[in-house]
């Protein structure tokens, strides 16, 4: 049963120099109780895209297209709409833990806002409900009380703290993004866990943001690779990673680290893909990848690929997939 | 908590001290005879004599020193010398007028600038934040005692609700006496709500950046309620700061404002001491109003540990 279907998104942003789309024809999907990769180098809108999802964009930018949770199209509901599905049906986890809670409020009250606000708990049920809510995360209440402040927990505690207060409400869609990124490798992998586990007990669907392929090949069923604002591949995690049929795929797999070095004793050098991303506002007729692609033709250069179907739910965009599954 | 009262009590103890040795001091090393000073040259040598033995002249500096910090822990203030009477019954007249003026001012300027402030971040850039920063711009220009006039002309001579000044006395009753203090109080006021303004919305505005405000709108708050829930208490802590600082602008103002409405206050009693060369009366005021300001910022340090729990613990992890 799709949950979520992002359909043709595209988010505008204007400013002194015309209009600049950071995002550019991005379709998605995601059913209950699955999760969904996302991937791609920094800056290319993976952020954008769960800021649009939780309709919170930036001041001047504008999306189109088409968000659907359970058929109800995001983009057309009012804000007042959009407050009540923040934090019940699609709730966030962010990138820095250190940040993202509020210094001067106890961890307790933070979990129980949300509580309070959507489902009109009075104050001690919410308690409750927030210490429960607290233990499931790894935080029982006998060691962390809920008057602590944030201060007092470190930066594995405090994404629990975050993860508590998403998961409070039940919501349906989790976004996550980048959970992970600010930790250390130990406390990454705990609590990626904790989100696998989560998602199995609750049902809910996860669209987890990551650079990580190594973690988007453990945690997701589905992934989608993000190039420049647009998506360049997606499909099953399996099949993604067993055909890698874009260049860009395969480029991020080459310099994933943990991966270069497997199998072999001695480590081999990472690889990196050269050049950079084009910048929003100058990019290319074409390809956006091209001048950074190995595989590129003048046609390349000129038109811009389209998303083909490969197989089952798989998709490319790139003219050459025949030329770079040769070569590998 | 209670180590944190105790340093800052120790603090507190530690800068009047200081302010006392400046004090001091400054009287000290002025060139001449301080007796001389208070009666002027054509003073008759036995008048002289008298005064300066009363004031300790002919003992040395740092026995008069001791003296006078001891008196000032007793209440034994001296006498002063152009009222003669006890200084501390002096102050204590005065001390009924400014303090409830000063608490009033800032009472009034915080009560006005906050709101305010939030208002305008809550609207950056739209007409109501661009009307309220060029009022706050305008405030900050004029000094206190052209509004002060300006009030007078207003409310006293036009309208006729307060009287122009003089105070009517507490004995006057609650009413009248805070009647004529309300035009004084909002002419200190206002010019400072105007900067506490301008103050509250930038520090608004930026806490509106944060992390921690995006976080409260993704658990489904509304833009205000993120606003006046999560970003207002934070945005607070340098706010307090600045009101803590406007404290000692607050005290300079009332010497003038005092003068203004003819308000038998501290300000009002420095102003005529130093004129008429009173030392004693200025020394003993001097540091009073010192102590005044560091317990002020000894009342700002307790807002801050108020608003900012990280402030109350040393931290630490769990
Ligand atoms: N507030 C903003 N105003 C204007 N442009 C922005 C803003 N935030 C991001 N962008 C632009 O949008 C593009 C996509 O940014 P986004 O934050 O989604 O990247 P990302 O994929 O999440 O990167 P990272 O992995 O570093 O988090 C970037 O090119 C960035 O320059
Ligand atoms: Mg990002």
């Amino acid at each position: 049963m799709t949950l979520l279907s992002i359909e043709n998104l595209c988010v505008e942003l204007e400013g002194p120099n015309g209009v600049c789309r950071l995002l550019d024809q991005v379709n998605l999907s995601l059913s209950k109780g699955q999760c969904l990769g996302l991937v791609g180098e920094s800056g290319c809108g993976k952020s954008m895209t769960a800021m649009a999802i939780i309709g919170l964009l930036p001041q001047g930018m504008r999306a189109h297209g088409k968000i659907l949770l359970n058929g109800e199209d995001l983009l057309k509901a009012d804000e007042e709409r959009l407050c009540q599905l923040r934090g019940r049906k699609v709730a966030m986890v962010f990138q820095e833990p250190m940040t993202a809670l509020n210094p001067v409020v106890p961890i307790g009250r933070q979990v129980a806002e949300g509580l309070r606000l959507h489902l009109g708990l009075t104050r001690h049920e919410a308690e409750t409900r927030a210490s429960q809510t607290l233990a499931r995360v790894g935080l029982p209440v006998e060691r962390f009380a809920l008057s602590l402040f944030p201060h007092q927990l470190s930066g594995g505690q405090r994404q629990r703290v975050v993860i508590a207060m998403a998961l409070a409400c039940g919501p349906e869609i989790l976004v996550a993004d980048e959970p992970t990124t600010a930790l250390d490798v130990t406390v990454q992998a705990q609590i990626l866990d904790l989100l696998a586990d989560i998602i199995d007990e609750f049902g809910m669907g996860l669209v987890l943001i990551t650079h990580d392929l190594g973690v988007v090949a453990e945690t997701t069923d589905t992934m989608a690779v993000m190039y420049a604002g647009r998506l360049v591949e997606d499909g099953p995690t399996v099949e993604v990673f067993e055909r890698m049929a874009h260049p860009y795929t395969r480029g991020l797999f080459a310099a994933m680290p943990s991966h270069s070095s497997e199998g072999s004793t001695t480590r081999s050098p990472l690889t990196t893909i050269p050049g950079r991303v084009p910048d929003a506002l100058s990019r290319p007729a074409g390809c956006p990848f091209v001048t950074r692609c190995g595989f590129a033709t003048d046609l390349c250069s000129r038109e811009l690929p389209l998303m083909k179907t490969l197989g089952h739910r798989h998709n490319a965009a790139c003219f050459n997939i025949a030329h770079v599954e040769e070569g590998s | 908590m209670t180590l944190f009262l105790v340093k800052r009590l120790i603090m507190l103890a530690a800068t009047l001290l200081v302010a006392a040795i400046v004090v001091f001091s400054v009287l000290e090393i002025l060139p001449g005879d301080p007796a001389l000073v208070m009666l002027g040259v054509s003073a008759q040598p036995d008048t002289l004599a008298a005064l300066r033995a009363e004031m300790g002249l002919d003992q040395p500096a740092w026995t008069r020193f001791f003296q006078w910090i001891g008196g000032l822990m007793t209440g034994e203030l001296g006498r002063s010398y152009t009222y003669d009477v006890p200084v501390s019954e002096l102050i204590g007249e005065r001390v009924v007028v400014s303090l409830p003026l000063a608490v009033m001012a800032l009472t009034l300027s915080t009560v006005i600038a906050i709101p305010l402030g939030v208002i305008a971040a809550s609207r950056h850039n739209k007409t109501l934040d661009i009307a309220l920063t060029g009022a706050a711009q305008f405030g900050i220009a004029i000094p206190n005692f052209w509004f002060a006039i300006l009030l007078i002309l207003l409310f006293s001579v036009t309208l006729q609700w307060v009287p122009a000044g003089g105070f009517a006395g507490w004995d006057a009753g609650f009413w009248p006496a805070t009647q004529s203090l309300l035009l004084p109080a909002f002419a200190l006021a206002l010019p400072q709500a105007a900067i506490l303004t301008r103050v509250t919305r930038s520090s608004v505005l930026e806490v509106l950046q944060e992390d921690f405000v995006r976080t409260a709108r993704a658990k489904g708050l509304s833009r205000n309620a993120a606003l006046w829930r999560h970003a207002v208490r934070n945005a607070l802590i340098p706010v307090i700061t600045i009101l803590g600082l406007q404290f000692s602008f607050l005290l300079a103002g009332t010497i003038i404002i005092e003068n203004v409405f003819y308000l038998p206050g501290l300000g009002r009693l420095l102003f005529q001491a130093i004129a008429q060369r009173d030392l004693i009366v200025v020394k003993d005021l001097v540091v009073l109003l010192a102590g005044s300001v560091v317990l002020v910022n000894f009342i700002v340090d307790l807002g801050y540990a108020v608003l900012d729990p990280r402030l109350r613990s040393g931290g630490g992890h769990v």
